[in-house]
């Protein structure tokens, strides 16, 4: 039986996690080399050059932060695809982005002369520290995110625990509530604050630093952790949350966990980047197809593919159209509506 | 099986549950009843739909709990178990739903082994891939070890489920509806697995069906619910009479005895 186990290294899946490692070294070595003008590794290596300073200063941690943040949107999708035994659950589901967006459009709309660090555009000089050290938008955005979350979460919460059907409908009822109330905070807006609330949601990963970077490493590698240690449980949840509990799951601490790791990881991210779309989608389906469904492999898988691709998309994003550059969010977007359908038609295809 | 035989143990039923009713809204859906399982024993409830039979079961696993009475393992209340220490003792095969599960049977019947994982243990050990390839082999199902479960038959996936509980290696086996959906292939089948369960893997199993010449076929005693209530509690011979059972469904049967048990046939005029 010893052999069974030793098999799955080798397996398909534990292939699988081999390329996506490769792939991801490659990215992070490459990207940053690639761009509206190319640099050759010579050029990057030697001090002091604009080309090394461009690099080194403003591609790679940008890299870096879509590597980081798409792994958090893949690794965060699993685990609602898995809570909520439905493929089409995403990281936002649950009101996450909705939340993160009022904090910031209402941080834009009171701090109309301030600038947070990475929205530099447009905006005056001269920049407002916030909580965590980063720019007010940023802070707000953060805690709309855990606001929107421990508002659904306290919604759902039922004397025996949490139930998944509630933990939907609040989710669903909280989002609302968050579009509604940036429509109006628009509409009391001028057209500045306007533009640059339109902006933010429209996710992207320009202008940022390595202190974006080392703030969300954390948060997303723990996250992804997490998961990973709840590798049982959460195959458990795929056989059916009754069978999962006659086995000593308690599923409202599961589900209590599952909620808090990937709000965390998300709200980390989208204080960051602003909401990114579909690559929390689109990315656990397209690994489930090579790793198979057990969280052992899923998990990093997930980490690594979905940083891989956020990071070519906005590779795409900075280059087609260069030198004007594309918000990564909108390109994702672009992808993600045909993948949709894609995913309903084959739904009902071998249902 | 290591089944605890020492003295102050066998004094006490495997399981028993003492005036335990349950009542989750208005009506009440269980109870207040008595019942004891003994070790060995297959024990069939029967009785229409709404008797409660599914949520007799949950009881009996600990996944209700009772809002009155106690149920005990060998004397010692359900409260003072640990989650995992009872699906250690008790494991649970729900009704066969039809829900994608993209794993393949061994990883489902590894599934069985999570009360005896540590915390945070990443990989299965020896004894657990050796518990896996036993319930494998009890339920006959080695040859179907790599394949997706959602490609498998009903009757198939329900043995899976079934060997997921023996990898559980909990003395007690409580199945709820393990036939409802299955052709006769496959429900005589599980019939010839469940004396299998009980004397070659030494285990006690419980289980709800409609099926009453299931019951009759396999169980030791079977009990009859009609709301809530246990209206009657005997071997297949004398549960299945056109007295209990018209009091029990509603419904005239005739009985016929082609061999040692008792054959129920619905009759089919007012």
């Amino acid at each position: 039986m010893a052999s069974a186990a030793r098999d799955r290294t080798t397996s398909r899946p534990g292939r699988t996690l081999v390329v996506l490692a490769c792939l991801w070294l490659a990215v992070l070595v490459l990207a940053p080399l690639a761009g509206s003008t190319a640099v050759s590794p010579a050029e990057a290596l030697e001090p002091g050059t604009t080309a090394a300073t461009i690099v080194w200063q403003i591609r790679l941690p940008r890299v870096l932060l879509a590597l980081l943040a798409g792994g958090a949107l893949a690794v965060s999708g699993m685990g609602f695809q898995t809570l909520f035994r439905n493929s089409l659950a995403e990281p936002y589901t649950l009101g996450v982005a909705g939340g993160a967006a009022l904090g910031a459009v209402l941080a834009l709309h009171l701090t109309p002369h301030l600038v947070a660090g990475w929205l530099s555009s447009g905006a005056a000089p001269g920049s407002w520290e916030g909580l965590a050290g980063f720019g007010a938008v940023a802070t707000a955005s953060f805690a709309g995110a855990l606001g929107a979350t421990g508002l659904v979460v306290g919604l759902a919460v039922r004397r025996r625990g949490i139930e998944t059907a509630t933990l939907l409908l609040a989710g669903i009822a909280v989002s609302f509530s968050c579009s509604a109330l940036i429509l109006f905070i628009q509409y009391l807006s001028d057209s500045t604050q306007t533009f640059r609330m339109v902006r933010w949601m429209m996710g992207g990963l320009a202008v940022v630093g390595f202190r974006e970077v080392l703030w969300l490493a954390p948060w997303v590698v723990a996250g992804a952790a997490v998961l990973l240690a709840l590798r049982w449980d959460l195959n458990l949840l795929l056989t059916g949350e009754e069978l999962a509990a006659s086995r000593g799951v308690d599923l409202g601490r599961l589900r209590l966990a599952i909620l808090g790791v990937t709000s965390l990881m998300v709200g980390a991210m989208v204080a960051v980047t602003g909401p990114i779309g579909f690559v929390g989608l689109m990315v656990p389906h397209m690994l489930r197809r090579w790793t198979g469904s057990d969280h052992l492999f899923l998990t990093p898988a997930c980490l690594l593919g979905g940083g891989v691709f956020l990071a070519l998309c906005d590779l795409a994003a900075r280059t087609v159209m260069a030198p004007a550059e594309l918000p990564v969010g909108v390109l994702t977007a672009l992808l993600g509506g045909p993948f949709f359908l894609w995913l309903l038609l084959a739904r009902r295809g071998d249902g | 099986m290591t089944a605890a035989t020492s003295s102050d143990t066998s004094e006490h039923p495997l399981l028993s549950a003492r005036e335990i009713s349950w009542r989750p809204g208005e009506r009440t859906v269980v109870g207040p009843l008595d019942l004891a399982v003994h070790r060995g024993e297959a024990l069939a409830v029967v009785g229409p739909n709404g008797a409660g039979k599914t949520s007799l079961l949950r009881l009996l696993t600990g996944l209700l709990t009772p809002g009155t009475g106690e149920l005990a393992l060998e004397g010692r209340p359900f409260r003072e178990f640990h989650r995992k220490e009872l699906a250690r003792r008790i494991a649970y095969v729900p009704q066969l739903r039809p829900i994608r599960v993209p794993l393949a049977v061994e990883d489902v019947v590894l599934l069985g082994r999570y009360p005896h994982l540590r915390p945070l243990q990443m990989a299965p050990e020896a004894a657990d891939f050796r518990a896996v390839a036993e319930a494998l082999a009890v339920v006959d199902i080695e040859d179907l070890r790599h394949r997706p479960v959602d490609e498998l038959s009903g009757g198939e996936r329900q043995a899976v489920y079934i060997a997921a509980a023996l990898a559980q290696e909990a003395e007690l086996l409580v199945l709820d509806e393990p036939t409802t959906h299955l052709d006769p292939r496959h429900q005589r089948e599980i019939a010839s697995l469940i004396p299998r369960l009980r004397r070659d893997a030494g285990r006690t199993v419980v289980f709800a069906t409609h099926d009453l010449n299931f019951a009759s076929l396999t169980a030791t005693r079977v009990v009859a619910l009609r709301a809530g209530r246990v209206l009657a509690d005997a071997c297949p011979g004398e549960m299945m009479t056109p007295e209990i059972l018209e009091k029990l469904f509603d419904a005239r049967f005739e009985i016929v005895r082609p061999g040692e048990r008792p054959v129920t046939l619905l009759r089919l005029e007012p």
